[in-house]
């Protein structure tokens, strides 16, 4: 089986989006499209799946022209797409969502049948659920595989997957890729969208690399990855994540959380420290750090042997998920920097407007005072949260700073963080990827599952130990 | 706020003249002629000097209840409880006026007071149900109505009833010192108006230039963000409903002390349910809101003219007002609006 695309033009007023693109994808391989928010990718996609009409060029399946711009053709021929967040419907249970959501069964439908049918797929893709369970109950990952057995049900030949693993355990990542890697065998195109290096790496055999809406490059993979950095960001000034440079050494001040309901002992974490809380999705690393916000774990600050409380106004948050926790969708840049304002006189919006603008070129926010939070991308709904946070040192509590971020955006975020931390009284972040916990932090805490298994400076600890030290695996041999 | 440009003009004058358009439609089918209704209507309500007054009494209770409103939906409330707000702040005007006060000269400052207050009240306790209970607002709201307007037929009927016989058509009149003064012989409310520019300019202010407003309508859009602004979303669930509260017992006090001069069971005229169409028809925007709400008063008190010139039933201006709104929403819904914006854009296109 094979897919043509050929010479795909599309124009969004003055944006290409997509420029003169031509790929060709067999069944044999497992393709990524790689590019950094903003290359084009998710566009091509819609193409493909019939949301968007390009302004020209062709797609054929197995030499046949597709008709493009029309969904239900695409769905005809077998393109199938599982998108960032599972389009399900929460408040059925697994049956039900496949009785409402396939045509596979028709109107007149046997449930004793289609219980069979599912739970045979369930079988052959190891998929241990069972049909009664909730939608809500189920993590995203195995939404996700769910959403896929129903592709696979629609009779989707060709799968497409848009950034599908946000969210995932690594667990669950597992699962999934080794599901996709049944189906390629098996005959069925599989393209990954993605910009994380890590996991095209290991799903699949070559990538096309797209760049402000042209194709650099189609690669087979393994492949150099310096070269392929090279090649997403090609002509920038690519920016190296620096590796705690910017250690404090001669403050006299640490701080010392209190760990003795988790059995540790008290750690005097030097001020301006960067604290990196690491679990895997779902772990309890995201709630440590809300639990410190709402000061449900005791912080004390010292200096000079003097200790004291960090003031409620120094303590500086933000969510992971922006939009729900963290940003006003419907609110522009100048509100959310009126409302991090100091004080509750009267604004004035011209001098709020100008503190935008100076934000907006100091933390380099595509955007303007006026754009709404949710018209931003999320690198840049990241940039803005650190943007409103005051300039005057404090406790930073960053909940996966650079989740969903691809390589550019998380430099840059890093970047912003790491200049300020200096003179903060520490930076106290979570995440879920080894290597960032590694490269940012300058004392580590390891969460499995709801538990601490590992306080610690970065110095006592091996960078292999922290995926037992996650995983709740006690050997560490 | 730079919606005022050529583009926006003209897809707002294509929406009046096509809601017009079904508006005169429904008048045809009801058997008159839409330029007739509409010219009576017109003197009906600005005539003569005196039907401006009478037009001007119906547009200070609405526009004060619209008011309101605007203040609950910027904090993302839907304060369908307004009805019970301007009843409890009628309650607390009639109360004054009924009292040893009544007949002393400060008595209309005393009801502003305690009607304002106890709107006020109404409006947090259904705050309070909402935030300590869980009760939405919806439901605490009607619920605290239904109290109040029990509570008027029982003050009517019962320790307020008329002299000798107790009757729904109300309470005795306020003695002559509990109503507001008035301006020249047309009798011109012109302390309820000044009141209301207040609240009007002050409204503007809060909204678009306080802190304290942009962290209600924060509060609105996503009550889970303030805590990271390190603000309480309660306490602007509260705020938004006490001066909701209290704008709308304000309006109740108009009701009572200026336009009838007692209790009556309807004492709210429904003027509170209209203001909700009114502020959700205008974009919850203070200015187009006024507009409206002078549209809607001069089809009401317009409205009593049809049978007199036309010989139509006068329950009919309802139905006409009502079409009106109607086909407002249709062709302020987003996929109309769209549907004018491209024909506009098709058109400008075509001619260059």
């Amino acid at each position: 089986m094979k897919i043509k695309i050929r010479n795909i033009t599309k124009r969004f007023g003055s944006v290409l989006a997509n420029n003169d693109i031509d790929i060709e994808i067999s069944s044999k391989k497992i393709h990524a499209l790689l590019g950094e928010n903003g290359a084009g990718k998710s566009t091509l996609v819609k193409i493909i799946s019939g949301h968007y009409n390009p302004d020209s060029g062709e797609i054929f399946i197995n030499d046949k022209k597709l008709e493009l711009g029309s969904t239900s053709s695409s769905l005809n021929n077998g393109i199938g797409i599982l998108s960032q967040d599972p389009l399900d419907f929460q408040n059925l249970s697994i049956k039900e969502s496949f009785i409402a959501g396939s045509k596979k069964f028709g109107e007149n439908f046997n449930e004793k049948k289609i219980e069979v049918e599912i739970n045979k797929a369930f079988k052959k893709y190891e998929i241990k659920l069972s049909l009664n369970q909730k939608i809500r109950s189920l993590s995203i990952g195995e939404r996700q595989q769910i959403e896929l057995i129903r592709l696979l049900f629609e009779n989707s030949k060709i799968i497409i997957l848009d950034e599908p693993t946000n969210g995932f355990s690594l667990n669950q990542r597992d699962l999934v890729f080794k599901m996709l890697k049944t189906l390629s065998s098996e005959g069925y195109i599989v393209i990954l969208v993605s910009h994380k290096l890590d996991e095209v790496f290991e799903l699949c055999q070559e990538a096309t690399i797209l760049k402000n809406g042209e194709k650099i490059k189609t690669i087979p993979i393994p492949y150099d990855r310096n070269k392929i950095i090279d090649l997403m960001f090609q002509g920038e000034q690519k920016k190296v994540i620096s590796k705690n440079s910017n250690k404090n050494s001669n403050s006299k001040g640490y701080i010392s959380i209190n760990l003795q309901e988790w059995g540790f002992n008290e750690s005097k974490i030097d001020q301006g420290s960067k604290v990196g809380v690491i679990g895997l999705q779902g772990s309890g690393a995201d709630q440590f750090i809300r639990d410190i916000f709402e000061k449900k774990i005791d912080i004390q600050k010292f200096y000079n042997d003097n200790q004291s409380e960090i003031p409620k106004q120094d303590i500086y948050y933000t969510p992971s998920d922006r939009l729900e926790r963290g940003l006003f969708g419907e609110l522009t840049m100048n509100e959310h920097v009126a409302l991090a304002s100091k004080g509750n006189k009267l604004i004035s919006w011209k001098s709020i407007n100008n503190r935008s603008s100076h934000l907006i070129e100091e933390y380099e926010i595509k955007g303007n005072p006026n754009i709404l939070a949710n018209q931003l991308s999320g690198g840049n709904q990241q940039k803005l949260q650190l943007a409103l946070i005051p300039k005057s040192p404090g406790l930073l509590l960053l909940e996966q700073p650079t989740r969903g971020l691809d390589v550019k955006s998380t430099g840059s975020v890093w970047e912003k963080i790491i200049e300020r931390a200096r003179s903060d009284i520490s930076v106290i972040f979570s995440t879920t990827d080894i290597d960032e916990v590694w490269g940012q932090s300058d004392w580590i805490i390891c969460f499995s599952g709801e538990k601490i298994t590992n306080i610690s400076k970065k110095s006592s600890l091996k960078k292999d130990d922290i995926k037992f030290l996650i995983s709740g695996l006690e050997s560490r041999k | 706020m730079s919606n005022l440009n050529l583009k926006n003009i003209s897809i707002f004058i294509i929406q009046v003249f096509l809601a017009s358009l079904g508006a005169s439609l429904i008048i045809i089918l009801l058997g008159a002629s839409p330029y007739e209704v509409i010219s009576s209507i017109f003197h009906g309500a600005f005539g003569r000097p005196e039907k401006i007054v009478k037009t001007m009494l119906i547009f200070l209770p609405i526009s004060l209840a619209a008011l309101a409103l605007i203040i609950t939906f910027s904090g993302g409330l839907w304060n369908i409880g307004i009805e019970g707000q301007i009843v409890l702040g009628a309650i607390g005007a009639s109360w004054v006026a009924k009292s040893f006060l009544g007949e002393s000269a400060l008595s209309p400052y005393i009801q502003l007071f305690v009607g304002v207050s106890m709107g006020s009240a109404w409006g947090l306790l259904c705050g309070l149900l909402k935030v300590k209970f869980n009760v939405h607002e919806i439901f605490g709201g009607l619920g605290l109505y239904f109290v109040g307007s029990g509570a008027i037929i029982y003050l009517i009927l019962g320790p307020w009833s008329k002299e000798g016989i107790a009757s729904t058509s109300g309470t005795d009149i306020f003695p002559q010192e509990s109503w507001f003064p008035t301006l020249t012989s047309l009798n011109i409310p012109a302390l309820p108006i000044l009141i209301i520019c207040l609240i009007i300019i002050s409204i503007i202010l809060f909204l678009s230039f306080s802190k304290l407003g942009l962290k209600l309508k924060a509060t609105g859009i996503n009550p889970g963000s303030t805590n990271k602004f390190q603000f309480s979303s309660s306490g602007y669930i509260y705020l938004a409903f006490m001066i909701g509260g209290a704008i709308a017992g304000l309006a109740g006090v108009f009701q009572a002390s200026v336009f009838y001069h007692k209790l009556v069971p309807s004492i709210s005229g429904g003027y509170g349910f209209l203001a909700i169409l009114v502020v959700l028809a205008s974009g919850k925007r203070v200015i187009p809101t006024l507009l409206l709400t002078l549209f809607f008063s001069a089809m009401i008190s317009g409205g009593s003219q049809l049978q007199l010139r036309l010989n139509l039933h006068s329950s009919l201006i309802s139905i006409i007002l009502s079409s009106i709104v109607f086909f407002w929403l249709v062709v302020n819904s987003t996929p109309i609006k769209k549907n004018i914006t491209n024909l506009l854009e098709r058109g400008r296109n075509a001619s260059f």
